[in-house]
C-alpha cells in the first residue's frame, strides 16, 4: 500500500464527510414523506468497492452499518466488471441483507475513467410498501409476506434506462405510490450527488491514488479503534434484558442475552441465550445486531468523537448470532417491528460494556419508544389517521442525573406537539407532563418518563398502542434503583377502566380516554449517597414525591418558611 | 425600494450617525460624518457594565473627531447582552403559567437528542428557565378551533401570580394552549397579574410568538420573559449614560432579523435581540456588496474559535423563522447565521493513527495561539499563518499585540512537523489546507441547504482572519469574486449605519391554500399592519416612507417546516400567485415540487423604513506601489510577496498576487494567480488574474 501524505489524507477525508453530508441533505430535503422529514429515518453513505463504509452521514444510529449487508449482497451478486455507468440497484428484502421491508436501499456504482471507484448508496424508511396494514409494520404479522412487497436485488436503472416493469409493479403494490416514487427519487438524487462529487475528485488525485487513500483512511480508523479497545479491560461480560412480548403471544417475555468479549483489539458479541425467533414481527435480522454493536463500540471507544467514522471502525466487531433466534431468524419470519428489539439489543451491549468501562456508560435507559396510531371515523363519516411517538427517561450517568423524556440509543424521533395532534384529529390532549417518581433512585437519579392523556372527541377510533417496559424495568447500576414501569389504561366514558398489556389494538368511542405513562431510566449509585440539596430540589420541582423521598432516600423535607 | 431615503428621525441637514457594536472582546464604534471619512474606534469591552465602553467612546469621539454629542442625530447599537445572559445563565428569575396539564412542556420539548453517539446525556431543553417549583398550571381550555371549552380560572391566575411573586420572580411567562388563535385568556391573565403585582414584567406567548407548536412557543416566551428585566435595565442604563453625555438622539437597537428598533420597542420584544451584533455584520456585508454592485453574497467571518457563514440573496440576508441560541431552539426571526468550529485559534493535532487534524478544539483568546506568548503550547491556524509569512508578527492587531514567530515555529515544529516528518513550512501549509477544507464544506452545506450553487455568489471575507483564507476557499468552491470591505473587523458597527428601521409581526393563519379567501387574507394582513404601524409610530417614522412587505409561511399538508413566500395582496389573483411561488421556491430549496395540498401556516408583515447604500464612484486602474516585500509560502511554492498598507491604497489601484495587504483589523492575502482591485468605496475586489489557470 502506498503511503498517502497526512495532509492530503485529511483534506480528502473532509471532502468525503462533506459529500456524505450533502447526500444526506439531498435525501432528507427532497423526500416527500413525513417519516423521513420528522423521523429523519434515512441515511446516505459512500462505500469502497470492497463493501466497506467510506463515509456516512447519519440521522439515526439504527442505520449505522445497516447498508453494509445490502451493499455486500450487491457486490457478491453482481461482479463489478459487469456494472455499467447509469446502473442503479434497488433492494429491500430482509433476507438479502435488508433490515425491514419499509427500508429500501438504492445503490449506484461511481464511475471514473471507465472504472468503478466506489458505491454511492442511500436507504430510506418508506411510508408504505404494501402488505396487510398501512405503514407496513403490522404488530401482529406472523410472516414477512404480510408485511409488504419484497424487492430482491434488481436494476432500477439499467445503464441509464429506467426499469419500467419494476416501477409499474412497485406502484401497484403500495398504498401511496406518489409518495413512494417521491422518496425513491430523493434516494436516487442523493446517490447521484454522491457519485458526481466523488468522481470530481478523480481528475485532481487520480483513481489509483484515491483507492489507496480510501484504504488508508479505513486502516487508520481501524487502528485507532483497536487501540482504544485494547486500552479497555479485557474479558467477557454478560448482560440480558427483555422485551415485553412479541405482539402476538402477549403473555411471554422475550429474552435478549449477550456476552461481549474484549480481547486483542476485537469486540465479539455472542447472543447465545437469546430467545428463539418469535411468531410476531419483533425479530431482527443480523444487520440490526450489527448496528447495535457498532453503536456500542463507538460509545466506548470514542466518547469524544475523535475517530473518523468509517468501515475501519467496525472491523474489530464479530457477531455470533444463533440461527433461528430472535437475532437471526429464519425466512419467512416477520421483522417489521424490529426497532424495539434493536433498541433493547443496544441496551444489552451497553450493559455488558458498562462492566468494562463504567465511566463511559450510564445506568440502563428505559429505551422505550411508544408508537401510537389513531385511525378514526368522525360522526359525519370523515376519516382521519394520525400518529404519535413518545419516549421515556434515560439512565443516570456516573456524575449526572438521567434526562427526562428523551430519545436514547438506536432511535431519534420527534414527538408530535399537542396542538398539532389536536388540529389534525378530533382528539383532545389533556396532559403532557413528567411522570413523577418514575426515575430510578440513586446517587444519580434516572430520568423521568412522561404522562399523557388523550380523549376521543368525535365518532370512534381504532388505536394501535405499541410500548415496552410494561413488564420489565430499566435496571439501575451500582446500587441505583430501577426506573418506573410503563403503563396505560383506557378509561371509558362510563368510568370503567381497562389495563393495556404493552401492545394492543383497541376501539375507542367519543368520550373514552387513553392514559399513558412511559418508563423511567435506571438510577446509579446508592440513593443514600444522593446530595441532600438535589433531593430537596427534586421534591420542590415535583420530580420526586415527599413520600418517595422519605422511602427511597430517607429524606424529610424541612417545613417551608 | 433601494433608493437612499432620508434617515428616519434625521435632521434635514448634516446627519451624523454613530454605530456601536459591543462584542465579547471589543466594542467597535463607527461614526459617519458628512464630508469626512468615517471615524473608527476599537475599545476593550467592559463586561461588568458594557455601557461604560460606549460612554467612553462618545467622549473620545468628541475629543478625537470633534463630534459634539449634541450633533449626533442617530445612535445605533448592536449588542450581545441577550446571548451572553443566556450563556452565563444570568437571565432574570421567572415564573411560568400554563394551561392545566402542560406545565412540563418546557422540559419535555421535542424529545430529540442532538449528539447521537453520546450515551451519557445532558438536558437539551431549557427547563432551567423555570424549574418545576416556578411553574403553575391554571384551569382553562380552548379547542383546536379556538373556542373556549373551559373558561379561565381567574382566581387561579391570581393565586399563581401571588405564589410566584413570593418566590421572588422578576417576570412571568404565560403560555396557554391555542392562544395563537385567540389571546383573550392570556391577556386577561396579564391584567390580573399586573393588577396585583405592577412591578412584575409579563410575556404572553400570543405576543411573543403567535404560532402553533406549544414547545417552541413556550421556549420563546420564557426566553423573552427572562431577558426582559435584563434588557430593560441595560438599555435604561445606556440611555441614561447617553443623555448624561449630551446625546439627544434616541437609542436604536439592532434586532436579530437585521432591522433597527427603538429602545422603547426593543425592550418590549427582547427575544428578538439574540443575534443583534452578528445581524449588523450581515447587514454590513449586504451593504458593502450593494455598493460594489454585488447582490448575491456569502459572508464568512473567521474569528478565533469559529467562523460564521451567512447568505445574502438579491441584497437581502436569508432570514430564518427559528434559530438556535446557546443550543436551544428560539423561534424568533433572525438572520440565517451558520457557525462552524474552525477559526484562527483552532488547534492542529496528530491523531492516534498519525493523521493531521485541525479543530474542533481552539486555543481561543486565552491562552491563544503559541505566538501570543501567553502560555499556549499548541500549534494553531494563526501560528501557521505566521510561519507562512501571511501575518507580520509586529503588525498584528495594528501592533497592539506583538506576536512571537519563534514560538509559532517551535509549536508547529514540535507538535506537527517532526511527528509527521515534514518541514515546518510544509506542516504549516498542511494546517491551512486542512482547515480550509473544513471551511469549504461548511460553506457548501450552507448554500446547498438553501438550494443555491455557491459558484454564482461573491464571497465577502470578514473578521481578523477571513481575508487570509478567502482566496483558497473561493478557488476550491469555484467562486470567482471576493469582496474585502474597507474595515472587515468592524463591519457590525458599520452595518448598523446602513440598516433600516424595521418591524415584523406575524400571526398564525391555518388554512389549506384552496380554502383561504382573498378577503380573509386581506383582513389578517390589515390586522398585522395595524400592529406593525403602531410600532413604527413609536419610532416616529413618517408613514409615507414605510415600505411594507408581506410573507406567507407555507407548506405541503403533512410537512412540518414551512417556507416564507413573498405575498403581494394587491397583485392579480394573489393567492394563485402565492401558490405558484411556493411551488417554485420548494423546487429550488428541496429539489422538487408537486401538485399536492398546500397550506398557509402563518402570515407576516414587515414594515421597513430607511436603510442606505454606500455611494459608488468611478475607478481608474493603476499599479499600487508596494511598501515592502517578504517571502510567503503558498501551495505553489515560496514567492516574494509585496506588502501593502491598506491605509495607503487608493481607489483604482490594482494589486497583483502574490501580495499582502495589512491593516489594524485584518490581513488580506492575495495569492499568486489572484489580483485585487481597490474600489471607489475603498473595498478590495479579488479575482483570479487574467490568464491564470484556476
Amino acid at each position: 500500500m502506498t503511503r498517502v501524505d497526512p495532509v492530503t489524507l485529511e483534506v480528502v477525508r473532509n471532502k468525503l464527510d462533506g459529500i456524505a453530508n450533502e447526500m444526506q441533505l439531498t435525501l432528507v430535503r427532497s423526500a416527500f414523506s413525513a417519516i423521513v422529514k420528522e423521523g429523519l429515518d434515512a441515511s446516505a453513505s459512500l462505500f469502497t468497492i470492497r463493501g466497506e463504509t467510506l463515509a456516512q452521514a447519519l440521522a439515526v444510529p439504527i442505520h449505522l452499518g445497516a447498508l453494509v449487508p445490502m451493499v455486500g449482497h450487491l457486490l457478491q451478486s453482481v461482479p463489478i466488471s459487469s456494472m455499467r455507468e447509469g446502473d442503479i440497484f434497488i433492494l429491500n428484502d430482509t433476507y438479502q441483507g435488508g433490515t425491514h421491508l419499509p427500508d429500501i436501499a438504492v445503490m449506484m456504482p461511481v464511475f471514473t475513467g471507465g472504472q468503478v471507484l466506489a458505491i454511492s448508496a442511500a436507504m430510506t424508511h418508506h411510508q408504505d410498501v404494501g402488505g396487510m396494514a398501512p405503514g407496513s409494520t403490522p404488530t401482529n404479522a406472523t410472516e414477512i409476506f404480510q408485511e409488504g412487497l419484497r424487492i430482491p436485488l434488481l436494476r432500477l436503472y439499467d445503464a441509464g434506462t429506467p426499469n419500467e416493469t419494476l416501477l409499474a409493479l412497485l406502484r401497484r403494490n403500495v398504498r401511496l405510490p406518489e409518495i413512494l416514487m417521491g422518496d425513491l427519487n430523493a434516494e436516487i438524487a442523493a446517490c447521484t450527488i454522491g457519485a458526481r462529487r466523488l468522481a470530481a475528485l478523480a481528475p485532481t488525485y487520480g483513481e489509483e491514488f484515491l483507492a489507496g487513500l480510501f484504504a488508508e483512511l479505513l486502516d487508520r480508523s481501524e487502528l485507532m479503534t483497536r487501540r482504544a479497545l485494547a486500552a479497555l479491560p479485557q474479558g467477557t461480560w454478560r448482560y440480558h434484558d427483555f422485551l415485553d412480548n412479541d405482539g402476538v403471544d402477549l403473555d411471554r417475555l422475550v429474552r435478549i442475552e449477550v456476552a461481549v468479549t474484549l480481547g486483542n483489539g476485537t469486540m465479539i458479541c455472542d447472543f447465545t441465550g437469546t430467545s428463539a425467533q418469535v411468531r410476531g414481527p419483533f425479530n431482527a435480522v443480523p444487520s440490526g445486531s450489527y448496528a447495535a454493536a457498532c453503536f456500542g463500540l463507538r460509545a466506548v471507544t470514542d466518547p469524544k468523537g475523535l475517530i473518523p467514522n468509517n468501515g475501519g471502525c467496525f472491523r474489530p466487531i464479530a457477531l455470533a448470532l444463533p440461527e433461528g433466534s430472535l437475532v437471526n431468524p429464519r425466512e419467512p419470519a416477520p421483522t417489521g417491528c424490529r426497532t424495539s428489539t434493536i433498541k433493547r439489543i443496544t441496551g444489552c451491549i451497553l450493559g455488558a460494556l458498562r462492566q468494562a468501562a463504567p465511566e463511559r456508560v450510564p445506568a440502563d435507559s428505559a429505551s422505550e419508544i411508544l408508537i401510537l396510531h389513531f385511525g378514526g371515523v368522525r360522526a359525519d363519516g370523515g376519516r382521519y389517521v394520525t400518529s404519535q411517538l413518545l419516549v421515556a427517561g434515560s439512565g443516570a450517568g456516573p456524575a449526572s442525573d438521567g434526562v427526562d423524556v428523551i430519545e436514547t440509543d438506536a432511535s431519534n424521533c420527534l414527538n408530535v406537539p399537542a396542538e398539532a395532534l389536536m388540529m389534525e384529529a378530533p382528539i383532545r390532549v389533556h396532559r403532557a407532563a413528567l411522570n413523577r417518581d418514575s426515575g430510578g433512585a440513586g446517587r444519580q437519579r434516572g430520568g423521568l418518563g412522561g404522562i399523557y392523556e388523550y380523549e376521543i372527541l368525535d365518532g370512534e377510533a381504532t388505536v394501535t398502542y405499541r410500548a415496552e417496559r410494561h413488564f420489565c424495568q430499566a435496571a439501575g447500576y451500582a446500587g441505583g434503583g430501577p426506573g418506573g414501569f410503563a403503563g396505560a389504561i383506557i378509561r371509558r366514558a362510563s368510568g370503567e377502566e381497562e389495563e393495556i398489556p404493552s401492545k394492543i389494538v383497541a376501539r375507542l368511542v367519543k368520550g373514552d380516554r387513553l392514559l399513558i405513562r412511559t418508563a423511567g431510566g435506571g438510577g446509579r449509585g446508592e440513593p443514600a449517597l444522593r446530595d441532600r440539596a438535589a433531593i430537596a430540589a427534586d421534591v420542590a420541582n415535583g420530580k420526586v414525591s415527599p413520600e418517595a423521598a422519605r422511602e427511597l432516600y430517607r429524606f424529610v423535607a424541612e417545613p417551608a418558611g | 425600494m433601494t433608493q437612499p431615503e432620508p434617515a428616519p428621525g434625521a435632521l434635514p441637514c448634516a446627519p451624523i450617525a454613530a454605530g456601536v457594536d459591543i462584542g465579547g472582546t471589543f466594542t467597535d464604534i463607527v461614526c459617519d460624518r458628512p464630508g469626512a471619512p468615517p471615524f473608527i474606534l476599537k475599545l476593550p469591552t467592559t463586561r461588568e457594565d458594557p455601557a461604560r465602553a460606549v460612554i467612553e467612546a462618545v467622549e473620545r469621539l468628541e475629543r478625537e473627531a470633534e463630534v459634539t454629542p449634541g450633533t449626533i442625530t442617530r445612535f445605533l447599537h448592536g449588542t450581545t447582552i441577550a446571548t451572553n445572559a443566556i450563556l452565563e445563565r444570568k437571565g432574570a428569575k421567572i415564573g411560568l403559567i400554563t394551561s392545566a396539564g402542560f406545565r412540563d412542556v418546557l422540559e419535555i420539548g421535542a424529545q430529540l437528542r442532538p449528539a447521537l453517539y453520546r450515551v451519557i446525556l445532558e438536558p437539551v431543553t431549557p427547563g432551567f428557565l423555570a424549574p418545576g417549583h416556578l411553574r403553575r398550571e391554571v384551569t382553562e381550555q380552548r379547542g383546536a378551533d379556538g373556542r373556549v371549552i373551559v373558561p379561565l380560572d381567574e382566581e387561579g391566575v391570581a393565586r399563581a401570580a401571588d405564589d410566584l411573586a413570593a418566590f421572588g420572580v422578576a417576570a412571568i411567562a404565560v403560555v396557554f394552549l391555542f392562544s395563537f388563535l385567540d389571546p383573550a385568556h392570556e391577556r386577561r391573565a396579564r391584567e390580573i397579574i399586573l393588577a396585583r403585582h405592577p412591578d412584575l414584567m409579563v410575556s404572553l406567548s400570543s405576543d411573543v410568538d403567535r404560532a402553533f407548536r406549544e414547545y417552541e412557543r413556550t421556549v420563546a416566551t420564557a426566553f423573552d420573559a427572562t431577558m426582559k428585566p435584563v434588557v430593560d435595565r441595560y438599555l435604561g442604563r445606556l440611555e441614561d449614560g447617553l443623555a448624561a453625555a449630551g446625546i439627544g438622539a434616541p437609542l436604536m437597537v439592532m434586532q436579530s432579523r437585521g432591522g433597527l428598533a427603538g429602545a422603547t420597542v426593543a425592550r418590549r420584544r427582547p427575544v428578538r435581540l439574540f443575534l443583534s451584533g452578528p445581524a449588523a455584520g450581515v447587514i454590513g456585508a449586504a451593504a458593502v456588496g450593494r455598493s460594489a454592485g454585488e447582490m448575491d453574497l456569502i459572508s464568512i467571518d473567521v474569528g478565533g474559535t469559529s467562523s460564521d457563514i451567512a447568505l445574502i440573496e438579491g441584497g437581502e440576508p436569508v432570514i430564518r423563522a427559528e434559530g438556535t441560541i446557546a443550543g436551544f431552539p428560539v423561534r424568533a426571526p433572525m438572520v440565517d447565521l451558520n457557525t462552524i468550529g474552525a477559526g484562527g485559534g483552532s488547534i492542529a493535532w496528530i491523531d492516534e493513527a498519525g493523521g493531521l487534524r485541525v479543530g474542533p478544539h481552539s486555543a481561543g483568546a486565552e491562552p491563544g495561539p503559541a505566538a501570543y506568548g501567553r502560555g499556549g503550547q499548541e500549534a494553531t491556524v494563526t501560528d501557521a499563518s505566521i510561519v507562512l509569512g501571511y501575518l507580520d508578527p509586529r503588525f498584528f492587531a495594528g501592533g497592539l499585540l506583538p506576536l512571537d514567530p519563534g514560538r509559532a515555529e517551535a509549536a508547529i515544529e514540535q507538535r506537527i512537523a517532526r511527528p509527521l516528518g515534514l518541514s515546518v513550512e510544509e506542516a504549516a501549509l498542511g494546517i491551512h489546507r486542512v482547515v480550509n477544507a473544513a471551511m469549504v464544506e461548511g460553506i457548501r452545506l450552507v448554500s446547498i441547504r438553501r438550494g443555491f450553487d455557491p459558484r454564482r455568489f461573491t464571497l465577502v471575507a470578514l473578521g481578523g482572519a477571513g481575508p487570509i483564507h478567502a482566496a483558497a476557499l473561493a478557488a476550491e468552491l469555484g467562486i470567482g469574486k471576493i469582496l474585502v470591505p474597507r474595515h472587515p473587523g468592524v463591519l457590525s458597527a458599520a452595518g448598523l449605519l446602513a440598516a433600516p428601521v424595521e418591524h415584523e409581526v406575524s400571526a398564525a393563519f391555518h388554512r389549506p391554500r384552496v380554502e383561504a379567501s382573498q378577503r380573509e387574507v386581506r383582513d389578517a394582513l390589515a390586522d398585522l399592519d395595524r400592529t406593525a404601524a403602531a410600532l413604527m409610530a413609536l419610532e416616529k417614522i413618517d408613514p409615507a416612507t414605510v415600505v411594507i412587505r408581506y410573507f406567507a409561511d407555507m407548506w405541503y399538508i403533512g410537512q412540518s417546516y414551512s417556507i416564507a413566500v413573498p405575498l403581494d395582496p394587491d397583485g392579480a389573483d394573489p393567492l394563485a400567485r402565492l401558490h405558484a411561488d411556493f411551488l417554485a421556491l420548494h423546487d429550488r430549496i428541496y429539489g422538487h415540487c408537486m401538485e399536492a395540498r398546500v397550506a398557509i401556516v402563518n402570515l407576516r408583515a414587515v414594515h421597513r423604513a430607511g436603510g442606505s447604500a454606500i455611494p459608488q464612484g468611478n475607478s481608474v486602474l493603476a499599479e499600487a506601489p508596494a511598501l515592502a516585500e517578504r517571502v510567503a509560502r503558498f501551495e505553489s511554492g515560496a514567492a516574494m510577496t509585496a506588502i501593502h498598507l491598506r491605509d495607503a491604497l487608493a481607489p483604482g489601484m490594482l494589486l497583483a498576487g502574490a501580495a499582502i495587504v495589512e491593516q489594524a483589523d485584518t490581513t488580506t492575502l492575495i495569492p499568486p494567480g489572484w489580483q485585487a482591485e481597490v474600489r471607489a468605496d475603498a473595498s478590495l475586489m479579488l479575482r483570479p488574474a487574467m490568464g491564470a489557470g484556476t
